[in-house]
């Protein structure tokens, strides 16, 4: 039965000018044999493809595709990698201006875009916007928006080769560091190729996993046959349902609905059937084609719709009618509210089933250390506490003898913000085979897991005075919910709860139904269930302003939400410079002198939008425990237990400062915004600053990276860790001065009276004679959110928050009224986020958003053929905006500050995303005359649209 | 991905080449591999052995040859997009490639694997038929020239025989006041395969077109000489209204599909705006030709 293996060959490889000799299969490629055989890991792979870029290196120059490559066909190349860019300890000038300008996210595209930038400034060093363009046309990148790569690129000139590090350049001689635009703390390791990602991580002796997965949308398991894949050489361990605990494992603890491998059903194409775990990744692979499934097929339902009716598939048996979760609230008065009305319009919407798409794959890799009794579990994710908390569920033992491990993450956006069965299938198996366990999705295999935003099919109903004052809101939603809950209960609540904050809304209501479809389980993509309600909601308010002849900026102050206001859904908001937001884009878009007056085919338009600056309340309820053996406990109308935690803890020579908080850094910039806050409480500079979030070891919990929380949340933890390390502080000098601790300051990298000028000393010099008398300096800090939050209906713990953040967006594009072809130009953005702790980064999740929404309007959407087969399940056809797409963008932030933040910090993340969708609906309504209300907006709708309007003229 | 039980083979020359070709099992060509891998990554074709072209020097170069221009099939999109003779003899080509792919597919796609791959929606046909140009193919004993209007036969189908290897593509040069303009709609700016793409050639004597080729791709499983609407180019004088009927008619002349890409309607109303803007810029090409001239 033993297969036909290819024979291996020994190749020289010519890399950043060392030669090495490898012994290579003839159908390896390039980039698996850098990235498995040399170890040079700063080459990622994205798609496998040919798309992404991620895995660019330099072939005799050339900026080529190394998953495109056979390695043994780049004998006597030249090849360059990241690795090679500048020499060891020097950084490359590009390197600097990337650093510099902000260019880096995430960080998983950055080795990429970085070499095929460094090819284009060799052939032109002082290349145009266009040519840049070009030259990183193959680069995709899903976080920064390109804005800043392309920046960077322009002026990299200005630097210098220079000596790492780089971020004690940045100690100036202000201390200052909060509010300033300071360079991301891992940045010189993302533009080296150092930063380690999950996938990067190596273990002897390490086994690989794959995953079989269901080729049927809904079926019977009969009969499943392993043996042969069992007796495949090179296979370890072949799993099945029987072989995984019989516990349900999902997001909302009310609908936990989801076994590790398929016991019974399978749900979808794509449910997890078995895994392989093999020698290396090709066996696993080879070998699941030989277990055999036999399936006895049922009838699948793949829209809301159908699937409510009598008589439709059922996908659970918990789930009547195949309704996973049905809200339906109403506040005030909708009947009085709209009799009131001089003017109710009611328009359908359909907001797209998109893919978060983060540039890297989920990855997890699994061994069990300290006798054996301590499972150590490396995740790509955003949550490592939920992690965490349900491996300790599934496995059935105490989170105690689980440590989780979060590397360097590629990208989020909520793809990856629940246990995956990567996570938890490499636990098992790391268990049963004594062996470390890595399991990597491809990009084909992150689509089939989903997890993507719902689509939502929605009605809305707005009533207005005729001053444009709103008096009544409805609305009625379906959300397509796919197979699984995963997030889903707090989706469906999401698209109703955030509608009354951004407007004075005195009547509300709203009806909600998650429906269970036989696809891919929707989760939270950044925005989280808000977006197409906001959507929808601002483009109806537009429609309704023009036909009230009023100006849609002008509707929108006059309904604008205030500050210190309890929303209709008994939500508080405190700060709130939202109509601050709205003045600006009006006058820095010149949207006076622009909106209807410009010719066909150009078009400007605005959107609005806020979100949470972290949820009210946990994901689950009670206290941190094992949850089997937790009682079902009772809502309580507070925090359990802190929802971020931090240690701060000083080196014992007093120069380095050392937080530890399990907060996330995927991207977005938490170890930075992080790190400020804590030099700046501290009165250290940043550089002095060395933040560990990666292990649940050593930094004690955070919730993690969802609901845009950790600036507001972690910081808060982290500043009262840091004033208990200074008021450790103050005491031990003030001892020593013979003053009191209140009298004492700590600035610029020293300890001083605030008024007796000869009394002053080195900080490191006050840690270390603290550590003298007291042993080691730590200060502890915590967060939980104000008690009593929300309302007391039903679902009323979902849209709380301890602040609001607020913003308004104007877009302004050009349609090819022949076509359809919509190009988007140019983007105003103004937000209200609080003090901006970082103002580069809050721009930078600005420019992010306003190319990911874009992306959504127009191009992006998950296809499926009608039998529950995603038709686009890779990045040649799933289409993500590229450089060459994205339009000018400038982002500005208002004055606000919120007494609930850290220095008054709110959420910058996700909020941005949420004014996108409908600036650009409403900018290409503008520009052609038609609305088109199905996103996404593609050139087909525009010109059948377009067309319709034609005949019926 | 790994592809296990592949062979790579690298022939120094042509003949070897061909030879591995008509001896080995499941054999094909590797040029650029940016089809062909991610074919065999998806599993969407069985290949044992590779046979790398990438040392066989006949196969490059982009050169004038008597009054014809010669491709060598492995010359990238890059070099079509840089190359001097195709930037002033046939521009559109040279926009083709431009409109493809990425930066760095550019630099390792080849010529040869563009149309040997017979995509319906591959980007360099339309404009090399409108051009006129043949593909020169070698098998074992004899080599032979065909017009690439007629070589290929259906989706990744052609007329190229097992142990056939395409080494050359010829263009004749374009008789002066011709113009060729290639347009392309696609849903992206990079990194798109085309919803449709027109390549257009005019030939205007005395005032009137005396050929015209319309050529339409990705709306048939092979690109489509639109014959009836460049023969109703044919004598007239170059016009709007004359040019709205070609495109009208071109339209008709496509047969398209619907897909992930597009829908019949959506792809048909392309043809017909496509089809006139190529012939627009075509006719400016000869106008511009002709101001240069005088
Ligand atoms: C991200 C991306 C974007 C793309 N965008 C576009 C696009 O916009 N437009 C477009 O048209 N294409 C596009 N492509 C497809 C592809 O890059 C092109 O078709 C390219 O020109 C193929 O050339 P190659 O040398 O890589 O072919 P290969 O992959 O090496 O070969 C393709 C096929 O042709 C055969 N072959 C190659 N050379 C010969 C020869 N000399 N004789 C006989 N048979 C031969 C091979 O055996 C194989 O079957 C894209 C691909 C990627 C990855
Ligand atoms: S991994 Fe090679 S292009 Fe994406
Ligand atoms: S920074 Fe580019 S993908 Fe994340």
């Amino acid at each position: 039965m033993k297969e036909e293996r290819g024979k291996h060959r020994i190749v020289v490889l010519n890399v950043n000018s060392e030669e090495h000799s490898v012994a290579v299969k003839d159908g390896e490629t390039l980039l698996d044999v850098l990235r498995d055989k040399l170890r040079l890991t700063g080459t990622k792979k994205g798609c496998n493809l040919g798309v992404c870029g991620a895995c660019t290196v330099l072939v005799n120059g050339q900026p080529k595709n190394s998953c495109l490559l056979l390695a043994a066909a780049c004998e006597g190349d030249e090849i360059t990698t990241i690795e090679g860019v500048a020499g060891e300890g020097v950084l490359h000038s590009l390197q600097r201006a990337f650093i510099n300008h902000g260019a880096i996210q995430c960080g998983f595209c950055t080795p990429g875009m970085i070499i095929s930038a460094l090819d284009l400034i060799k052939r032109n060093p002082d290349p145009s916007e266009d040519e840049i363009k070009e030259a990183l046309s193959g680069n995709l990148c899903r976080c920064t928006g390109y804005t800043r790569i392309i920046d960077a690129v322009k002026s990299w000139k200005k630097y210098k080769k220079t000596k790492e590090p780089p971020s004690r350049s940045y100690d100036s001689e202000k201390f200052l560091t909060v509010g300033r635009s300071l360079p991301r703390v891992d940045a010189a390791d993302k533009v080296t190729g150092r930063a380690k990602f999950a996938a990067d991580y190596y273990f002897q002796n390490m086994l690989y996993g794959k995953i079989l997965h269901s080729p049927i949308p809904h079926g019977r398991i009969k009969k499943i046959d392993t043996s042969r894949a069992e007796n495949f050489p090179g296979v370890k361990l072949v799993l099945t349902g029987k072989d995984v605990p019989d516990i349900t494992y999902g997001v909302s603890p009310a609908r936990y609905d989801e076994y590790i491998l398929a016991k019974e059903k399978v749900r979808y194409v794509g449910d997890e059937v078995a895994a392989v775990i093999a020698v290396d990744e090709e066996t696993a692979e080879g070998a699941l084609n030989l277990i055999q499934v036999e399936y006895e097929e049922l009838p699948a339902v793949f829209n809301p719709t159908e699937a409510v009716q009598e008589g439709a598939p059922q996908l659970h048996e918990r789930y009547k009618n195949n309704i996973n979760t049905h809200v339906d609230h109403h506040f005030g008065d909708i009947e009085k509210g709209f009799a009131e009305a001089d003017c109710i319009r009611e328009e359908e919407f359909v907001g797209n089933h998109v893919y978060q798409n983060p540039l890297e794959p989920h990855t997890s890799i699994a061994y069990w250390e300290n006798d054996g009794s301590t499972l150590v579990l490396y995740s790509s994710t955003q949550v490592p506490h939920y992690v965490h908390y349900m491996v300790a569920r599934v496995l059935d033992i105490p989170l105690g003898d689980i440590r989780i491990i979060r590397p360097t993450v590629g990208g989020g956006f909520g793809a990856k913000a629940a246990t995956t069965p990567l996570d938890l299938i490499t636990s098992i198996a790391s268990k049963k085979t004594g062996r470390p366990v890595k399991m990597l999705y491809s990009r084909k295999e992150m689509f089939l897991y989903g997890r993507g935003r719902h689509k939502q099919y929605m009605k809305f109903k707005i009533g207005v005075k005729k001053d444009g004052r709103i008096t009544a809101v409805k609305s009625k939603i379906y959300l397509d919910g796919g197979a699984y809950s995963s997030f889903g209960v707090i989706t469906a609540y999401y698209a109703g709860s955030m509608i009354p904050t951004l407007y004075m809304i005195p009547n509300y209501r709203y009806e909600g139904f998650r429906i269970m479809t036989n696809k891919p389980a929707c989760g939270a993509m950044r925005g989280h269930g808000t977006p197409q309600p906001r959507f929808a909601f601002e483009s109806l308010l537009s429609m309704i302003a023009d036909d009230l002849g009023i100006d849609p900026v002008e509707i929108r102050l006059r309904n604008a939400m205030e500050a210190n206001t309890r929303t209709c859904n008994d939500l508080d908001v405190r700060s709130c410079e939202f109509k601050s937001t709205l003045k600006e884009v009006e006058k820095k878009s010149g949207w006076r002198e622009k909106y209807g007056k410009l010719p066909p085919g150009k078009g400007i338009g605005i959107g609005c939008g806020g979100f949470v600056s972290g949820a009210g309340y946990a994901i689950y309820r009670g206290q941190v425990q094992r949850s089997l053996e937790k009682k079902p406990e009772a809502f309580q109308k507070k925090a359990i237990f802190p929802h971020a935690n931090a240690i701060v803890k000083v080196s014992e020579d007093g120069t380095a400062v050392i937080p530890l908080i399990l907060a996330a850094e995927i991207g977005q910039g938490a170890a930075t915004v992080l790190s400020q806050m804590c030099a700046e409480s501290l009165g250290i500079s940043l550089s002095r600053v060395r933040i560990r979030m990666e292990d649940s070891d050593i930094s004690p919990l955070d919730l993690g990276a969802y609901s845009s929380r950790t600036t507001l949340m972690g910081g808060n933890a982290v500043v009262m860790a840091c004033r208990d390390v200074l008021k450790k502080l103050f005491a031990t000098v003030s001892e020593i001065w013979g003053c009191k601790p209140q009298e004492l300051e700590a600035g610029e990298n020293r300890i001083f009276h605030k008024r007796d000028k000869s009394k002053d000393m080195e900080w490191a010099e006050a840690a270390r004679r603290y550590f003298n008398e007291h042993g080691p300096l730590v200060g502890t800090g915590w967060y939980k959110p104000p008690e009593e939050l929300g309302g007391d209906y039903k679902g009323a713990a979902v849209g709380t928050s301890p602040a609001f953040s607020f913003g308004s967006s104007v877009c302004e594009c050009r349609v090819d009224l022949e076509t359809g072809k919509v190009k988007i130009e140019r983007f105003t953005d103004y937000h209200d986020c609080g003090t901006p702790i970082n103002p580069q980064a809050v721009h930078a999740q600005v420019e992010g958003a306003v190319v990911m929404g874009s992306g959504e309007t127009i191009m992006e959407e998950v296809i499926y053929d009608g039998k529950g087969n995603t038709l686009n399940p890779n990045l040649h056809d799933y289409l993500l905006m590229t450089i060459k797409d994205v339009p000018e963008i400038f982002s500005g932030i208002v004055d606000s500050y919120e007494p609930e933040g850290p220095y008054g910090a709110k959420e910058i993340g996700e909020g941005a995303t949420l004014p996108v969708l409908a600036a650009v609906a409403h900018s290409i309504a503008n520009a052609t005359g038609v609305w088109i209300k199905d996103l996404p907006i593609t050139p087909e709708k525009i010109l059948k649209a377009l067309k319709n309007k034609e005949e019926a003229a | 991905m790994v592809i296990s039980d592949i062979a790579l083979h690298f022939p120094k020359n042509l003949s070897e080449a061909i030879r591995l070709l008509g001896e080995l099992e499941e054999a094909r060509v590797l040029a650029g591999g940016t089809d062909l891998l991610i074919e065999i990554k998806q599993g969407l074709v069985m290949v044992k052995n590779l046979i790398s072209l990438k040392k066989i020097k006949e196969l490059k170069g982009i050169e004038k040859k008597g009054n014809r221009i010669r491709m060598g099939a492995l010359s990238t999109l890059e070099e079509v997009m840089s190359d001097p003779l195709i930037n002033q003899y046939i521009p559109a080509l040279a926009d083709a490639a431009a409109s493809m792919a990425s930066f760095q597919i550019r630099s390792m796609a080849t010529v040869g694997g563009n149309i040997s791959s017979a995509v319906p929606s591959a980007d360099l046909p339309p404009t090399l038929i409108a051009a006129e140009a043949t593909v020169e193919l070698h098998c074992s004993d004899s080599s032979r020239e065909v017009s690439l209007s007629e070589f290929f036969t259906g989706p990744r189908e052609m007329i190229c025989g097992k142990g056939e290897l395409l080494t050359s593509v010829f263009i004749p040069l374009p008789p002066d006041e011709t113009g060729i303009a290639f347009q392309k709609f696609a849903l992206r700016e990079a990194s798109a395969l085309a919803v449709v793409n027109v390549a257009s050639k005019l030939t205007i004597k005395k005032g009137k077109i005396e050929r015209a080729l319309i050529v339409l791709g990705a709306v048939a499983p092979t690109p489509v000489l639109a014959s009836k609407a460049s023969g109703l180019l044919c004598g007239n004088k170059p016009s709007d209204s004359l040019f709205e009927k070609a495109a009208l008619t071109a339209r008709e002349e496509g047969n398209p599909i619907s897909d992930i890409r597009g829908s019949i309607w959506h792809r048909k109303e392309l043809i017909q705006v496509l089809t006139r803007r190529t012939l627009d810029e075509a006719l400016s090409q000869v106008q511009g030709k002709l101001r240069r001239g005088k």
